[in-house]
């Protein structure tokens, strides 16, 4: 079990090549990437709704974005927001892997997304209509967004890529799974490009749900801030956007001549009993899936220069975190174990933002800098936290952390590519 | 290349309109029974349509022992877990030995999910305000809430896994459990999908005009849309050398699946079928048959006017004149659409087929359309000894996903 992954050949191993976003630190990996490695934040006050009537007021909102640079007018009317975003970063995706879709590749073109909640507010809209007014004035324009594959939908739509089309719903680890099953897709040969990642959208109904589940800063009544792995954390700031990597064969890209950002060597996948909706509090559950994801990629936790957490701000989730690296990485010493950052602290908390940390580790591993954890001022544990600027750091192999209330885990082995520098 | 693992399943649960268990189903499908009927799950005043495959006095205790509580589950999580503890009884992996939790997981295809609790809970909140409603409920809306009731439930350590792509969810998580296991991410897993009657659900399909009135025909000519149904489907999938390794009964194999989109439409099927015709080809190729090796196909056959015709088209395209030697029915005729548990559900008809040797019916149907002119097995089930059986799944936002099982491997435990 959880042996090294079985191919060698470059058709089994998996690189990214392309990155599309659409987040609150910017559209596109440039913008992204300028405001990410400056170690900016994108939380301020929420501006799309009115917060007065709650006690946290704060979040990271995509603000920056004209759909109509990526969205043709006809197919945008049918769009709700998620989908437009996730049409946005999967085109960005497509244009930076260099794939034009085409009759010959689009049946070889696919698309894997994770949303936790998907287009929440138009299906409270729905139930809206259907309560006040009855049956019969239910807009039917409103049924196919409030299904969760919307988005993955409508992209492909846009786009007309039309190989393997999936959506992964599954709380916090969405985005991450949505990747696993990627890979895996890639590794079996089912598709020649995937677009992989997640899409979740702030509505006014679903922080209202997230206020009610006091789940958000300021949980103490003190200062509303997103602080990861802070002794004075005191809960989560919600956030959104979408983030997609285009993967391929090691195989394929070489083919191409395309210079892949990293490659994706490891997958770990498990779970530990938890109540519903709660965040787990044994590190056991993320030990054993780390492990798993070490093994599969044929690695120790000594190889690992990087973890990209997933710590929010919240009480239990990083102190079950960092507890769970403290065991993990103990055979270093706390400064020379791998360098740690929670990018929840610049982008919120927005459950399928794996997509967007995945995008930023790639853009690490290809830049040889890690970004730090905005936020962060008194780490909880003594790790190697990366806090106040981004910092350089040639990294081998990192992990991409994926964890969700309910007890899921998904850990992703994101490694450097060599010998790539001599294709031609 | 080394050789592919071979994955099996060994344990099945439902219960749907027709049927509380698995040797329920079984004789109703070989029977032909018809699940659609008036719904008295919520009032249907003012819709197009009154009827559907509801599964009628549901008591989750009936289905769930004491030892878990029910609390703030919701009827897609009870439906799920029922069928979950029946697969488990059925492998014979209950309760489930505790050395087996390290590496076994989950994967659940969703549909609505919790929406049935959750239009509950808007309604509250539109009409007693956001200080009344209780927002606790909202804890088991999304679909991923009955995959973590099951692994937490049973203590599972292995991958946890929730899908949704509409109507053909149940179908894509077959195969990914499948690979997860091929892979050495798990050992054993669970999978299937749940899907319950509910009323946004309902209105919805009511604002696209896809309900039929009456009791939905597939094939036929004067088929008027589709009935919309609930269910949950659940199977243990695992390799075969541990199945036969301890004795385990086998229903069939999982020999391959193939997912595409038509990058068409978010709510119509692309009538050119190509997403439909690439889904069959690509389980064909990762099963490793061809068109001479499939005896059975179970259709998607939801009895709107675009799918069947279209879905007829796609099998045509598919098999070339074999298509017309080829039974196919459409058991959402006996079951209604059960969305994100379709394609599990359809998987286990799949399997039953194989297992005990016979075909069902595509029932309610009456007359021939010159569109659908395959062989829709409309007189009664019939005997046969399958070898391989196909089952398609296509969905809201071009998604379709095609399954093909295989007959349990000679020599093995077989169905009693």
């Amino acid at each position: 079990m959880h042996n090294q992954r079985p191919q060698t050949q470059d058709s089994g191993r998996v690189v990214v090549t392309g990155i599309g976003m659409a987040t609150p630190l910017g559209v596109g990996k440039e913008a992204f990437g300028s405001r990410i490695f400056s170690g900016e934040s994108a939380i301020s006050d929420i501006r799309s709704f009115g917060t007065q009537s709650f006690p946290s007021h704060l979040g990271a909102e995509v603000t920056d974005f004209s759909p109509r640079d990526f969205i043709s007018l006809k197919n945008l009317r049918r769009m709700d927001r998620i989908s437009q975003l996730t049409t946005a970063a999967a085109r960005l995706a497509l244009d930076d892997a260099g794939i034009a879709v085409n009759l010959a590749n689009r049946d070889r073109i696919g698309i894997l997304m994770g949303t936790a909640f998907g287009a929440t507010d138009v299906t409270v809209h729905l139930a809206e209509t259907l309560i006040k007014e009855g049956p019969s004035f239910v807009n039917p324009i409103l049924v196919p967004n409030t299904v969760l594959n919307a988005a993955a939908g409508n992209a492909s739509i846009e786009l007309g890529f039309r190989g393997v089309n999936v959506t992964v719903t599954h709380f916090a680890v969405s985005a991450e799974t949505a990747l696993a099953y990627a890979i895996a897709e890639i590794r079996r040969g089912a598709a020649n490009y995937i677009l992989a990642g997640g899409a979740d959208i702030l509505s006014p109904f679903y922080f209202e749900a997230l206020t009610r589940f006091y789940a958000l800063s300021p949980g103490d009544g003190k200062t509303e801030a997103c602080r990861p792995f802070d002794r004075d954390r005191n809960g989560m700031v919600v956030g959104e956007g979408c983030g997609i990597l285009c993967l391929e064969s090691r195989e394929t890209a070489r083919a191409r001549g395309r210079k892949p950002y990293c490659e994706l060597t490891g997958i770990g996948l498990g779970s530990s009993p938890t109540p519903p909706t709660q965040w787990p509090t044994d590190p056991a559950g993320i030990k054993r899936t780390i492990r798993r994801a070490l093994d599969n990629a044929g690695i120790g936790p000594e190889d690992i220069q990087a973890v990209s957490a997933a710590a929010n701000g919240g009480r239990v989730l990083d102190a079950v975190e960092a507890a769970a690296y403290a065991d993990i990485f103990a055979g270093a010493k706390a400064k020379d174990g791998p360098a740690i950052t929670s990018l929840k602290g610049a982008l919120g908390e927005s459950f399928s933002g794996g997509g967007m940390r995945a995008c930023a580790l790639a853009l690490s591993l290809g830049k040889g800098a890690f970004p730090p954890t905005v936020g962060l001022a008194e780490p909880l544990r003594p790790l190697a936290f990366v806090r106040g600027e981004t910092k350089a750091l040639p990294i081998e192999h990192a992990l991409l952390a994926g964890i969700s209330f309910g007890g899921t885990y998904v850990y992703l082995v994101f490694s450097r590519c060599h010998g790539e520098e001599e294709i031609p | 290349m080394h050789k592919k693992k071979r994955i099996v399943v060994t344990g099945m649960g439902t219960i749907n309109a027709i049927a509380n268990n698995v040797p329920e189903f079984v004789r109703a499908l070989g029977e032909g029974s018809c699940g659609i009927g008036e719904i008295d799950l919520f009032d249907t005043t003012g819709y197009r349509c009154r009827k559907g495959g509801q599964i009628r006095n549901f008591l989750p205790r009936r289905f769930i022992p004491a030892e878990f509580p029910l609390k703030r589950m919701s009827r897609a999580d009870f439906l799920a877990f029922a069928a979950t503890l029946e697969a488990l009884h059925d492998a014979g992996l209950y309760p489930l030995p505790e050395a087996m939790k390290e590496d076994m997981g989950v994967a659940i295809g969703g549909g609505s999910g919790g929406l049935l609790e959750g239009e509950s809970f808007y309604s509250d909140l539109l009409q007693k305000g956001s200080g009344k409603a209780h927002f606790s409920r909202l804890s088991s809306v999304y679909c991923a809430s009955s995959t973590d009731r099951i692994a937490t439930y049973l203590g599972l350590l292995g991958p946890k896994i929730t899908l949704m792509t509409a109507c053909s969810s149940g179908a894509t998580v077959l195969g990914y459990a499948r690979d997860l296991i091929r892979n050495g991410q798990a050992a054993i897993m669970l999978a299937g999908g749940t899907e319950p009657m509910c009323r946004i659900t309902y209105s919805s399909f009511n604002a696209l005009k896809s309900l039929d009135p009456d009791v939905c025909r597939p094939f036929d000519l004067h088929r008027g849309g589709l009935s919309l149904g609930e269910a949950a489907a659940v199977m243990v999938l695992e390799p075969m050398e541990s199945a036969l390794a301890r004795g385990a009964r086998i229903y069939g194999e999982i020999l391959g699946y193939g997912v595409t989109c038509d990058a068409h439409h978010m709510t119509s099927p692309d009538e050119q079928a190509s997403g439909a015709i690439r889904a069959m080809q690509a389980a064909l190729k990762d099963s490793g048959l061809g068109p001479e090796d499939i005896d059975y196909i179970n259709a998607h056959g939801t009895a709107t006017a675009v799918n069947d015709a279209m879905e007829s088209m796609a099998i045509r395209e598919v098999f070339g004149r074999r298509a017309y030697a080829i039974p196919i029915s459409s058991t959402k005729s006996m079951t209604a659409h059960t969305l994100g548990a379709s394609g599990a559900l359809e998987g286990i008809v799949s399997l039953v087929a194989l297992a005990h040797g016979f075909m069902p019916p595509t029932i309610n149907y009456r007359d021939p359309d010159p569109r659908c002119d395959l062989d829709y097995i409309t007189e009664g089930a019939r005997p046969a000894a399958l070898r391989a059986v196909l089952s398609n799944s296509f969905a809201f936002g071009g998604n379709n996903t095609t399954v093909i099982f295989g007959k349990r491997p000679d020599g093995s435990a077989g169905h009693a």
